[in-house]
């Protein structure tokens, strides 16, 4: 009895001991999430509607004004025309070919790990110097791609000061180095998906294409959920290359939003407009991943 | 028929691979070539397109010992903040994650999902205000303003939450029972048992922060405390065509990854495909 009351009390001790515990091994990372996260997102919220420059530090309410002029705004209307263009062609592509990498190298089979490593490389290769390199490899002159485009005969092409174009070039590096992540993801998806659903699928005489469409796709429905989503959010969000391969050229047609609201916050220091925006940008991103995620639920 | 499938599929993904790695071969080995080389064996094929007729390690002496562009200083700068931001990182995680995945505490559910309402909103939201509290702390132009708003990872939290998850719960109540602390058990048995998690979170951050461009490039100013990634960027755009230089600075910052890479890859992968599994 006396040891029961005892083991209770020293319980309710421990549950104390755990509370307070856990309240400091939270506190660090929340401290940084409210100052770092929410703080900003609400100070954002309030600078869009202010008329707000670093220079002149004089911040004045202006209403709804900054997000009327970005309806206005030719160059953010086209910044988000590149952002798009980029995203509509990468989504599809890039999922396709990472799905595709994964079916081929997902069995087990001499060298397979090997080349698991050789497709991943390209991701751990970082933003600028990928840049780089595919900027010399693109160059007109020099470049080892339009070698290679002329020892097939075909013609050769100038990506990059071709305004028409050049948004592709920033889109086959965009793959090239993006489609390794992916293909990891769907690995791991394939391999989720229990070989005796296939084992019986072959008693009943379905082909391969046949088991591709029935087995393997609906199953990794929610890998493929994951891929795409995460691909458009990153697609529409994409500056990083943007800087060091064309810097928003030639002629301003590889512009993305991002690249616009760095210009707008710290080349023209309109930090009201430019945070407005990136609200913009975000309402965007949140918009499409929510339609993206009730489209795979429905099919689930 | 069998065969010939497994030929074309091995053909395949010879190709890929070649396309995966010639930037990066083209790269390295461009590095050690004078650069007149490397435009006059630019058209035509030719095993000199790739290969050095006259191998040299000039490029690399003449980008480390570069007065205005001290590369070694860059990466100095960047592998001290990418290693600090890392173990920070780590601790202050895996502290939270911990006390999710362990530790009965009221209102957690409400602060868990706080946690994860931050992982939807896009850095380029907070960029302007972020940029400005740094103004307000004076950090412009400081290691801090690199490091300490890169210290708190969200993703870190879940991933190394779903990790503790596994845990046997006995471990908690072998601590009730011996008298333990909690962040005793927390030191000698959870954080050991979650080495293979660690490693992982480790590794993207550090290798996410080796590769971190814009923010450094908005709040650093002095050249001798830029980062890697921003310091080549402009290097490539004010070397102009002295492509073998560039190229010897572009694989002097990326050797240190690769190998760091090839070396833990198992763990960079493994993260990456839990992400996937549990997102």
């Amino acid at each position: 009895m006396e040891s029961a009351i005892k083991g209770k009390k020293g319980s309710d001790r421990f549950y104390r001991h755990e509370q307070r515990t856990a309240l400091w091994f939270i506190l660090p990372a929340f401290l940084l999430l409210l100052v770092f996260v929410f703080y900003p997102m609400i100070q954002a919220f309030i600078i869009s509607f202010q008329n707000y420059s670093l220079i002149s530090s004089n911040k004045s309410f202006v209403g709804l004004d900054n997000y009327v002029q970005l309806f206005r705004d030719k160059e953010f209307l086209s910044s988000l025309a590149h952002s798009f263009y980029f995203a509509v062609i990468v989504i599809p592509v890039q999922t396709c070919i990472s799905l595709g990498l994964a079916l081929l190298i997902q069995k087990r089979r001499p060298g397979t790990g090997l080349f698991r490593t050789f497709y991943f490389i390209p991701v751990v290769i970082s933003t600028s110097v990928a840049a780089i390199v595919f900027k010399l490899i693109y160059n007109k002159d020099f470049g080892a791609l339009n070698n290679f485009l002329k020892l097939l005969h075909l013609p050769t092409t100038s990506f990059l000061s071709n305004p028409d174009t050049a948004m592709n070039g920033v889109i086959i590096l965009g793959i090239w180095k993006a489609v390794g992540f992916f293909m990891i993801i769907y690995l791991a998806g394939l391999n989720n998906i229990s070989q005796d659903l296939y084992e019986a699928a072959r008693v009943d005489g379905a082909s391969k294409i046949q088991q591709f469409f029935r087995i393997t796709l609906p199953l990794l429905n929610r890998t493929t959920a994951f891929v795409v989503i995460i691909t458009t959010i990153d697609a529409i969000k994409l500056s990083g290359l943007i800087f060091v391969l064309t810097n928003g050229g030639p002629n301003g047609s590889t512009e993305t939003v991002v690249f616009y609201i760095y210009k707008l916050a710290f080349q023209q220091s309109q930090m009201g407009y430019a945070t407005s925006a990136a609200f913009v940008l975000f309402a965007i991103v949140l918009i499409i991943s929510l339609v993206q995620m009730k489209f795979f639920n429905r099919e689930d | 028929m069998k065969i010939t499938l497994l030929t074309v599929k091995y053909t395949a993904m010879v190709l890929i691979a070649l396309i995966c790695l010639f930037p990066v071969i083209w790269m390295i080995l461009g590095s050690l070539r004078p650069y007149q080389e490397l435009f006059k064996y630019a058209s035509g094929l030719n095993i000199h397109m790739l290969i050095p007729v006259d191998f040299t390690f000039s490029n690399y002496g003449k980008v480390i010992f570069n007065e205005t562009n001290p590369f070694f200083r860059y990466i100095g700068n960047t592998l001290f903040v990418a290693a600090t931001v890392t173990v920070a990182v780590l601790i202050i995680n895996a502290m939270a994650a911990f006390a999710f995945a362990k530790l009965r505490f009221r209102g957690k559910n409400l602060v868990f999902i706080l946690f994860m309402s931050a992982m939807v909103i896009p850095g380029e939201v907070t960029l302007v205000p972020n940029y400005l509290t740094m103004h307000y702390l004076n950090w412009l132009n400081s290691y801090e303003a690199l490091i300490i708003p890169s210290m708190l990872s969200v993703f870190g939290i879940f991933l190394l939450r779903q990790f503790f998850a596994d845990i046997p719960n006995e471990i908690m109540e072998a601590a009730r029972i011996d008298g333990a602390s909690i962040p005793r058990a927390f030191m000698s048995i959870v954080l050991p048992a979650a080495v293979p998690a660690l490693v992982t979170l480790g590794l993207m951050t550090f290798l996410g922060n080796w590769d971190s461009y814009l923010w450094p490039l908005i709040v650093i100013n002095d050249n001798a405390k830029q980062m890697i990634q921003v310091a080549i960027a402009s290097f490539s755009s004010t070397e102009g065509t002295d492509w073998s230089k560039i190229l010897a600075a572009s694989t002097i910052s990326t050797l240190p990854i690769l190998i760091l890479f090839l070396f833990l890859q198992r763990y960079y992968i493994q993260g990456i495909a839990m992400s996937g599994i549990k997102g």
